[in-house]
C-alpha cells in the first residue's frame, strides 16, 4: 500500500516555498537522468561533457555554445536539448532508456532562467545550526523541533492534529522505547497522574528501562548484518553474541554515540583497549564468511573487506561508496581510487579468505561475560593470596631446598606436570634398536585433540645418519592423512594439520636443519588458533624461525560428524616409507600450551643432582627453577605441598574457566601492513595501482594528528568537520519514530538520495545531537517529548490524499510494528516474556525441518525449551540462509547484508502467521488464561480486560459486542471435548488445571483475535 | 490505488464473511500478496511486447549436472580417455581448491552412449531415455556460461544474477514486474525435493526479494500438513471455526478503520480474506488424489510420494494451470565430484521421466505453448576426472566454461540444439550464452525488456541483468 500511495512527490509538497533551488529541484533530476553518461564517471563512456560540477557545466563547449547561460534559457543547450521535440536531438537520447517529464523540463528551464546558481551537494556543507523559525501557533510548540515542523504546516495552511490520548501515547512512547506495550498498571499509573510532567516521568522511566537497550540494539544488529551463522553454502554457527550484548549494554548504560561509533570502528587500537571496546571491533567482523570446499580464498577475503566498506559507509555516511568498487562513481563525487583507498583502511587485518567451517574465525579473542570476569578475578585472588602464602615461607624453603638438595644422590629429573596428558620414557640409552624404520609406539588414548584444542609436544630425538620420518603423530598413516603430526623432513622439523589434503591444511617447517646423530630436543605448541602463527616450534630450548608451507585450515577432524580416532604413534604416521630411524625419548604431551620455563626445563635435559652439584651462584634461573618444582612436588613439607597442589589446581581451575569463555571475532591489524591495490573492474584478481590508506577528497581530510590508519579513519569519521556522521545518524533515528527518515533515502545521501523533507530540521537535530556531546538518550527523549511526536494519527482521506506518507507531520505516526515487536509483544501481553538480558542466542518454535530440507550434512534445527522459548526476538538464533520464518514474515532484514531502511508490507502469509504459529496460538492461550484469571466475573469484564491488555485501551461498546459474540460462539464452538483438548495443548506450557477448559479454549481464541487485529500489530 | 477509492470501496463492499457469503468483488482482490494495483497487475507499461509466455517453470538441477554425460555428446574423447588435458583446451583456466593441486587431469571420457532422437536428430545420452522421447520438443542449449565456479556463488548468480547475495531473485523481479495472475495463490512458488547424490546446501535467500519488497519473495510450498508455513489452523480450531474468527475479525478491523481511516488497515482486512482463501486453494492444489491414474503412470512412480521430484512436477503442472507465474523446482543432489557414473544414473531415475512427463502433459492440455520450461544446473562439469580415473568409475568438478540447459515452450523454438563446444567440452566455439543473456531471453519470452525492469536501491537503478545481457533471437520463435 504504501508503495501505491507514493504518488506525490515531495517537491509538489514543497513547491509552495518558490524559487527553483539547486539541490533541492535540480540535482536530483541532472543526477537521475544525466549523471549515467554526463557524472563523475563520464570519462569512461568517452563523454567529454559533464555536469557534475559547475565549471564543467557552464564551460564553452565550443563555437560558442553553452550548455548553461546563467539567466538565458533560451539559449542554453541543456534547455535547447531537454526540450527539443527532434527524437534524434533529445536529452537523454532514447537509447538511455530515460526521459524527462515535462515538469522536470520546465524546472530545468525555470532554474537557469532564474540564474542556474549552483550549491555544493547538500550533504557535504557541515550542517550549520538554524534558529528554530518564528510560527504563529507558538503555543503549540513544545521543542525546537515543532517550531520547524510548524512553520512548514502553517505555510501549508495546515494544522497539527489533536495530541493522542493518554492511552495511545504511553503505549506508542512504550513500543518505540522499549520495544514493549505498557502493562495496565502503567497505563493506569500515567491515566491518574495529574502532574506537569506526567509524559515527562514516563519518557524517563522508559529510557532507564534495560529493555531500552534490547529495543535500540533491533536496528543496529541489521544494519551490522548481524547472525549466529557464516552465511553462503554450509552456513555452520559462529559465536558473536558478545558483539551483541555489547551493543546492547552501550545503548543502556549511553555510550555517547561518538564513542560507539569510534570503538566499532577502531576500539582495539585504542590506547589500552578494554575488552568491551575490543568486542565493539565485531560490528566488522559480522559480514558473511564462505567455508565452501573449493573457492577462491583470495576471492573472499576481497568480498569481507568490501562488505566493511559498504556496511561502514551506509551505517556512518550515508555513503553508498561500493557503487565505486569496479568504476568511479556514476553520481557522487567518489572515485574508484578513493573506493580502494578506503578500502585499505579496513584491509589489514590478519585474515583468511577462507573461514573456519564450525565457530568463529580469527581474529578472535576470549570474551568472558561480567559473571566470567568476576569468576576469573576471584580465582586470581586467590592465586595471588596463596603464592603469597607459599612466599612467606621463602626462607624456609630455601633452606629445607637446600638439605634436600645435599640429599640427592641419584640421577632424577623434573618436568612439567599440571596438564600432563601423556608421558613415554624409554631409558635414554637402550632405544638404539627400537626405531629402526619398521617400529613404532602405539598409545590408542593419547592426545586426542581437535584442531581448535590447544596443546604442547615435545620429545628428545636422536636420528641416524638421515634425520627423516615421523617423531609423533596422531594422523591417518600416510603422508596426506588427516590429523596432525611433527615429523623430520630432511633434518627440518615439520609439523601438519591436514583435514583434507590439500586444500584443508596446515604446513610449517624450520628453516634450521637439524644435525644427524645427535640428540635435539623439540618442542611444539599449538594455540587451537587452526592458523599457522598458532604453532611454535622450538629446537633445543630455542624458538625457531619457520617457513608455512600451507595455511588454510578450516574443518575439524571430525568433520561432518565423522569419529576421528587413529592413535597417537610414536615414531610413525607419515606413511610406511617415512618411519622413524634412531632414538626418541622423554616424549610429553600437554593439554596446554606451556609457558617459556617450563618449555625451558623439557629443553634443559639436566637432572636435579646435575643441577644440585652446581654452586648456587653458577646456576640458571631454568635450573633453579626446575630445582625449586622438583623440591616443591616430591620433598617439601605437607604444608608446604599442600600450597603449591593448591597454587596448581587453582591454575587448572583456571584453565578449565578460560574454556568456557565464549570468543567474539573482533578487527586487528596484520603486522608487517598489508598491501592494498586498486582492483580492475572491482575483481580481486586484477590489482592495478597500489594504494595509500585515505578518505574521499570531497569530504574533510584526517583531523591533524591522527594516524593514516582505521583508528585515524574513526577519529575522522567522528571528528566535527564531518558533515554526515550526525546527519546520518539523527535521521536513523526519526525513521524509528516516524516509519520515513526526514532523508527518506536513510541508506543514500548522496545526489541519487531523496532531498530532505525539513532541511533545517535535519540540521538542528544534528547540530543539537553533536552540542549534547552525542547524548543518544537525549535525543530520543527529545524526539518524543516534542509535540509532533505526540499527536493523535488519525487521518482524514484528504490528508492522506496530500501526505499519505505523512511527510510533512500533520499527524502522529500510525505503522506496523516491526517484526520483533510483533512477537515480543505477543509474549509480553500473554505475561511469557522472559526478562534475561543477553547471552547465546536461542531457538524457539520453528516449523519442522526447515533447516534440513535445504542444509548440508543434515543440520537440523533442535529446538530450544523453558526460557528459551519466551526470550525476546533480539535473542532468536539467526541462521543466514534460513532466517526465522516469523521475523522474515514481518519484513525483517535478511542480515545478509548491511540494511538500514526499515520497509513494511501487509501480507496473507503475515495473517497466516498470526493466526496459526504456535508461538501465538500459546500467546492466545495466556491471554485467554489471564481474562479468566485477573479480568473480574462477567464475560463483559474480562473481554474489556483483555482487549486493554493487548491493545492499550478499553474497547468500545461495538468493539466488546463483536467480543462477545466471538465469545459465545467459541463457547459453543468448544462444546465437544475432543477439540478443547487438541486446542490446548498447543505449546510446552501447560494451562492453568484449575480453570475450566471450554471456557479456556473459548477465550483463548478470543486472546487470538486479539493478537490479529490490526490495532494490535500497528504502532497508533 | 487512490485512498479515496479505497475507501468507498470499503464502505460499500460485501464481506466475504460475515452476511453474505458471496466471494469478494474483484476490485478488492486484486492480489494475493500485495493487496494493492502495482502487486496485481504489476508495473504500468509492462509487458513491453505481447509475451509468448505467460508463465515460467524452471526445473533447477541444483549441485551441477554433468553435461559430458547428458547432452555434450563428444564421441573424439574415446581416443583420449586417460591422457592429460591438453594445455591448449585449458588455457591456464582457475580450477576449484579441490582440484588445483592435483597433479593429473586424465580425461575421462563419458560411459554412457548417446543416439539421435526425434526429427530434429537431438543427440542425448541413455540415462536420458524420456526426454529423448519429447527431444523434438526442446531447445537444447550446449553452450551456456558462467562466471562462478562454486556452487553458492554460481546459484545466486543464476537466480539474482550477481554471485554475492543481496539482490532480487528471478522470480521475485518477474512478480515485482508482472504481478500475479492468480487471485488465489503467490506469484513466485519454490519447491525443494532430494536428490540421491552429493547435495549442496540451498538457501531461503536463492528465492527471496533482495532489496524488493518481501512481498515479491518466492513462496515455499513443502510436501507434508502445512504446504505453506502456518497454512493450517490449529488442531481443534475447524475451518468454520476460522471463517467465523474471520468474519468478527473483519468486524473490528472495520471500526478501526472508521476511527483512523488508514488504508492500512483495509489492505490488513483483504490480506487475511485472501489468507482464507490460500487455506482452500493451497490444499486443493496440492492434493494429488484426485488425479487419475494416468497421470502418475506419466510422471512414474516417485509421483505418488509427495515432496519428490516427480510430485513436485505435477504440482507444478498444477500452478501452471491456476496461473502462478513463477514455478521453481530444485532437485539437489547432482553435485557429482566422486563416483559420477552411479550417482548420475540415480538422480536421472529420478527426474529423466518427471521432466519428460511435464512438457508431455503441459502439451496435451495445450499450455506448453504459453509455459516457458527451463532445466539446468549452476554450471558444468570438468572432462577431467577428479579423483582416480578406473575403467568404470569418474569423478568431475565444476566446470563453468560451458555447459548444457533445456527450454521449452512459451516462444522458444523446439527441436533446436544451439551453440557447439570444442572437442572436450571444455569451451565454446560457437554461440555462446552466459546467465544474463538467459535471463534476458527468460524475461523476453514473457514479454519484458530486461533494460526497463528496474528498481531504484541505494541511488542506482538495478536490473536482474545488471548492465549485461542480450536476448538470444536464434532460439526464439517470434
Amino acid at each position: 500500500m504504501r508503495y501505491c500511495l507514493a504518488f506525490l512527490t515531495l517537491s509538489r509538497l514543497v513547491a509552495a516555498v518558490g524559487g527553483v533551488e539547486f539541490n533541492r529541484d535540480v540535482r536530483p533530476i541532472l543526477s537521475d537522468k544525466c549523471y549515467v553518461c554526463h557524472g563523475p564517471d563520464a570519462a569512461a563512456k568517452h563523454v567529454p561533457f559533464r555536469l557534475d560540477s559547475e565549471a564543467a557545466a557552464k564551460s564553452d563547449l565550443g563555437g560558442g555554445r553553452h550548455a548553461i547561460i546563467e539567466g538565458n534559457a533560451d539559449a542554453s543547450e541543456l534547455v535547447k536539448r531537454t526540450g527539443a521535440t527532434k527524437p534524434a536531438l533529445r536529452m537523454p537520447p532514447v537509447s538511455s532508456g530515460l526521459t524527462l517529464s515535462a515538469s522536470e523540463i520546465a524546472t530545468l528551464r525555470e532554474w537557469v532562467a532564474e540564474g542556474a546558481k549552483w550549491q555544493k551537494h547538500w550533504s557535504f556543507i557541515p550542517p550549520v545550526r538554524p534558529p528554530a523559525p518564528a510560527v504563529k501557533n507558538a503555543a503549540w510548540v513544545r521543542t525546537p523541533v515543532d517550531a520547524f515542523v510548524l512553520q512548514k504546516l502553517e505555510r501549508e495552511g495546515l494544522k497539527p492534529s489533536a495530541e493522542a490520548n493518554r492511552e495511545m501515547l504511553i503505549r506508542r512512547v512504550s513500543l518505540d522505547l522499549t520495544g514493549l506495550p505498557p502493562t495496565p498498571a502503567e497505563i493506569d499509573a500515567f491515566l491518574l497522574d495529574r502532574s506537569p510532567n506526567a509524559y515527562e516521568k514516563v519518557v524517563d522511566r522508559l529510557l532507564q528501562s534495560p529493555r531500552y537497550g534490547e529495543r535500540m540494539a533491533f536496528r543496529w544488529l541489521d544494519a551490522a548484518r548481524y547472525a549466529d551463522t557464516n552465511g553462503y553454502q554450509f552456513d555452520g554457527e559462529r559465536v558473536m553474541w558478545r558483539w551483541r550484548d555489547w551493543v546492547i549494554d552501550a545503548f543502556n548504560r549511553n555510550l555517547p554515540f561518538d564513542q560507539f561509533a569510534r570503538d566499532q570502528i577502531a576500539g582495539d587500537m585504542l590506547p589500552n583497549a578494554t575488552l568491551e571496546q575490543q568486542m565493539a571491533t565485531g560490528f566488522n567482523r559480522n559480514h558473511r564468511a564462505n567455508t565452501e570446499d573449493g573457492i577462491i580464498p583470495e576471492e573472499y577475503a576481497v568480498e569481507y573487506v568490501i562488505d566493511r566498506v559498504e556496511t561502514t559507509s551506509a551505517v556512518f555516511l550515508g555513503a553508498t561508496l561500493g557503487c565505486a568498487r569496479c568504476h568511479n562513481h556514476k553520481y557522487d563525487p567518489f572515485t574508484q581510487k578513493e573506493f580502494y583507498q578506503v578500502f585499505a583502511y579496513f584491509n589489514n587485518v590478519p585474515e583468511q579468505g577462507r573461514a573456519m567451517k564450525y565457530g568463529n574465525s580469527e581474529p578472535m579473542i576470549p570474551a568472558p561475560t561480567k559473571p566470567q570476569q568476576a569468576a576469573l578475578a576471584a580465582l586470581d585472588q586467590k592465586y595471588r593470596a596463596a603464592e603469597n602464602a607459599l612466599a612467606k615461607h621463602e626462607a624456609f624453603l630455601a633452606k629445607d631446598e637446600k638439605r634436600w638438595e645435599h640429599g640427592l644422590a641419584a640421577p632424577a629429573y623434573w618436568t612439567p606436570t599440571r596438564d600432563l596428558d601423556t608421558a613415554a620414557s624409554f631409558g635414554r640409552t637402550s632405544l638404539a634398536s627400537v626405531f629402526d624404520g619398521k617400529v613404532f609406539v602405539n598409545r590408542p588414548s593419547a592426545a586426542k585433540f581437535d584442531i581448535e584444542d590447544h596443546f604442547t609436544l615435545s620429545a628428545w630425538i636422536y636420528s641416524d645418519e638421515t634425520p627423516d620420518g615421523s617423531v609423533m603423530s596422531r594422523m591417518a598413516d600416510n603422508p596426506k592423512g588427516k590429523g596432525f603430526g611433527v615429523h623430520l623432513d630432511h633434518g627440518k622439523v615439520h609439523v601438519n594439520f591436514t583435514s583434507n589434503w590439500v586444500d584443508d591444511a596446515i604446513r610449517v617447517e624450520t628453516e634450521r636443519v637439524l644435525a644427524p646423530k645427535a640428540w635435539h630436543q623439540i618442542t611444539v605448541t599449538y594455540t587451537g588458533s587452526r592458523m599457522a602463527e598458532g604453532i611454535h616450534v622450538y629446537v633445543d630450548g630455542h624458538l625457531e624461525k619457520t617457513k608455512v608451507l600451507l595455511d588454510s585450515l578450516y574443518r575439524p577432524f571430525r568433520n561432518a560428524g565423522k569419529v576421528f580416532d587413529e592413535p597417537f604413534r610414536i615414531g610413525a604416521g607419515w606413511g610406511r616409507e617415512r618411519r622413524f630411524r634412531g632414538r626418541i625419548d622423554e616424549v610429553r604431551v600437554y593439554r596446554r600450551v606451556l609457558d617459556d620455563k617450563e618449555l625451558a626445563v623439557l629443553a634443559l635435559g639436566e637432572s636435579l643432582n646435575e643441577i644440585a652439584s652446581k654452586p648456587a651462584a653458577q646456576r640458571s634461573a631454568v635450573e633453579n627453577f626446575e630445582l625449586r618444582s622438583g623440591y616443591l612436588e616430591t620433598a617439601a613439607p605437607a604444608t608446604i605441598r599442600n600450597l603449591s597442589d593448591e597454587i596448581n589446581a587453582l591454575l587448572d581451575e583456571r584453565a578449565k574457566l578460560e574454556a568456557t569463555f565464549p570468543t567474539v571475532m573482533v578487527m586487528a591489524e596484520a603486522n608487517p601492513p598489508k598491501p592494498t591495490f586498486l582492483l580492475v573492474r572491482g575483481a580481486y584478481d586484477h590489482p592495478g595501482d597500489k594504494v595509500t590508506p585515505g578518505v574521499p577528497a570531497v569530504l574533510p581530510p584526517l583531523p591533524s594528528g591522527a594516524p593514516n590508519n582505521r583508528l585515524g579513519f574513526a577519529e575522522w569519521l567522528i571528528a566535527p568537520a564531518n558533515p554526515l556522521l550526525a546527519r546520518v545518524t539523527v535521521n536513523r533515528f526519526w525513521q524509528m519514530y516516524f516509519g520515513v527518515g526526514i532523508v527518506k533515502t536513510v541508506e543514500d545521501f548522496g545526489s541519487q538520495g531523496e532531498w530532505p523533507s525539513d532541511p533545517e530540521l535535519l540540521d538542528w537535530l544534528a547540530t543539537e545531537f553533536v552540542r549534547s556531546g552525542w547524548d543518544v538518550k537525549a535525543l530520543q527523549k527529545l524526539m518524543v517529548m516534542s509535540a509532533t511526536y505526540r499527536q493523535s494519527s488519525e487521518v482524514t482521506p484528504e490528508m492522506l490524499q496530500r501526505d499519505p506518507e505523512n511527510r510533512l507531520l500533520a499527524r502522529g505516526p500510525r505503522f506496523r510494528l516491526p517484526a520483533e515487536m510483533i512477537r515480543d509483544q505477543a509474549l509480553s501481553v500473554a505475561g511469557l516474556l522472559a526478562e534475561k538480558i543477553g547471552g547465546p542466542s536461542v531457538k524457539p518454535y520453528q516449523p519442522e525441518g526447515l533447516w534440513k530440507e535445504i542444509s548440508m550434512q543434515d543440520m537440523d534445527y533442535v529446538q530450544g525449551h523453558g526460557e528459551d522459548l519466551y526470550r525476546r526476538s533480539l535473542y532468536t538464533f539467526w541462521k543466514r540462509t534460513i532466517a526465522p520464518p516469523e521475523m522474515i514474515n514481518f519484513d525483517s532484514a535478511n542480515r545478509e547484508a548491511c540494511v538500514v531502511r526499515e520497509t513494511r508490507t501487509n501480507t496473507p502469509l503475515q495473517a497466516l502467521n498470526l493466526m496459526n504459529d504456535v508461538t501465538y496460538v500459546e500467546a492466545a492461550r495466556f491471554i485467554g488464561q489471564r481474562m479468566m484469571k485477573e479480568g473480574g466475573a462477567s464475560a463483559e469484564d474480562r473481554l474489556r480486560f483483555g482487549f486493554r491488555l493487548v491493545t492499550g485501551h478499553w474497547p468500545s461498546q461495538k468493539e466488546q459486542d463483536v467480543l462477545l459474540a466471538s465469545l459465545r460462539f467459541h463457547l459453543d464452538y468448544f462444546s465437544d471435548s475432543p477439540k478443547v483438548d487438541a486446542y490446548l495443548k498447543q505449546g510446552e506450557s501447560l494451562p492453568d488445571p484449575k480453570l475450566d477448559r471450554r471456557q479456556l479454549a473459548a477465550y483463548a481464541s478470543v486472546g487470538s483475535l486479539l493478537l490479529n487485529l490490526d490495532e494490535s500489530m500497528t504502532k497508533e | 490505488m487512490d485512498p479515496l477509492e479505497q475507501s468507498k470501496l470499503l464502505m460499500t463492499r460485501r464481506h466475504f464473511f460475515g452476511r453474505t457469503s458471496v466471494g469478494l468483488g474483484a476490485a478488492a482482490l486484486t492480489t494475493l500478496l500485495g493487496g494493492d494495483a502495482e502487486a496485481a497487475g504489476g508495473l504500468p507499461g509492462l509487458p513491453n511486447f505481447p509475451p509468448t509466455a505467460k508463465r515460467v517453470i524452471y526445473l533447477f538441477q541444483h549441485g551441477a549436472p554433468s553435461q559430458l554425460d547428458l547432452f555434450d555428446y563428444k564421441p573424439g574423447l574415446q581416443a583420449h580417455r586417460g591422457t592429460e588435458l591438453p594445455d591448449s583446451i585449458r588455457m591456464g583456466q582457475r580450477l576449484t581448491g579441490m582440484t588445483a593441486y592435483q597433479a593429473k587431469f586424465p580425461t575421462a571420457p563419458s560411459l554412457f552412449k548417446f543416439a539421435q532422437h526425434g526429427e530434429s536428430g537431438a543427440w542425448l545420452s541413455e540415462l536420458l531415455p524420456y526426454t529423448s522421447k519429447v527431444a523434438d520438443d526442446l531447445c537444447i542449449i550446449r553452450s551456456l556460461q558462467t562466471e562462478a565456479i562454486n556452487h553458492d556463488p554460481a546459484v545466486t548468480f543464476f537466480q539474482t544474477g550477481f554471485q554475492i547475495a543481496g539482490r532480487p531473485s528471478i522470480g521475485a523481479w518477474i512478480s515485482y514486474g508482472l504481478g500475479a495472475e492468480s487471485q488465489d495463490l503467490p506469484a513466485f512458488v519454490v519447491m525443494v525435493s532430494q536428490g540421491l547424490g552429493n547435495s549442496q546446501a540451498l538457501a531461503d535467500r536463492q528465492w527471496g526479494s533482495g532489496f524488493l519488497p518481501t512481498k515479491f519473495q518466492g513462496v515455499k510450498f513443502r510436501a507434508g500438513a502445512d504446504p505453506v508455513l502456518y497454512l493450517s489452523n490449529p488442531p481443534g480450531y475447524s475451518d468454520d471455526a476460522r471463517k467465523r474468527f474471520l468474519a468478527d475479525l473483519t468486524k473490528m478491523n472495520e471500526l478501526t478503520y472508521q476511527e483512523y481511516q488508514d488504508p492500512e488497515v483495509s489492505t490488513r482486512i483483504s490480506q487475511y480474506e485472501m489468507a482464507f482463501r490460500m487455506q482452500h486453494s493451497v490444499p486443493e492444489l496440492t492434493d494429488l488424489s484426485k488425479e487419475p491414474a494416468s497421470t502418475f503412470e506419466m510422471y512414474g512412480p516417485d509421483s505418488r510420494t509427495p515432496g519428490t521430484y516427480a510430485a513436485n512436477c505435477i504440482l507444478a503442472r498444477r500452478l501452471a494451470e491456476r496461473g502462478v507465474r513463477f514455478i521453481q523446482l530444485f532437485h539437489r543432489g547432482w553435485d557429482q565430484h566422486n563416483n559420477l557414473p552411479k550417482e548420475i544414473r540415480q538422480q536421472c531415475r529420478q527426474t529423466d521421466q518427471p521432466s519428460a512427463a511435464l512438457i508431455q502433459d503441459l502439451k496435451q492440455r495445450g499450455m506448453l505453448q504459453d509455459t516457458l520450461v527451463i532445466w539446468g544446473g549452476e554450471f558444468g562439469r570438468t572432462v577431467y576426472s577428479q579423483g582416480t580415473l578406473t575403467e568404470d568409475n569418474y569423478g568431475r568438478d565444476h566446470h563453468p566454461r560451458c555447459f548444457s540447459v533445456w527450454m521449452a515452450g512459451g516462444g522458444i523454438k523446439p527441436g533446436v540444439t544451439y551453440g557447439e563446444t570444442d572437442d572436450y567440452s571444455y569451451n565454446v566455439t560457437k554461440d555462446p550464452m552466459d546467465v544474463h543473456d538467459l535471463h534476458a531471453t527468460i524475461l523476453r519470452c514473457l514479454g519484458v525488456d530486461h533494460t526497463k525492469l528496474t528498481f531504484k536501491f541505494q541511488g542506482r537503478h538495478f536490473r536482474l541483468t545488471d548492465v549485461h545481457g542480450n536476448v538470444i533471437r536464434p532460439i526464439l520463435t517470434a
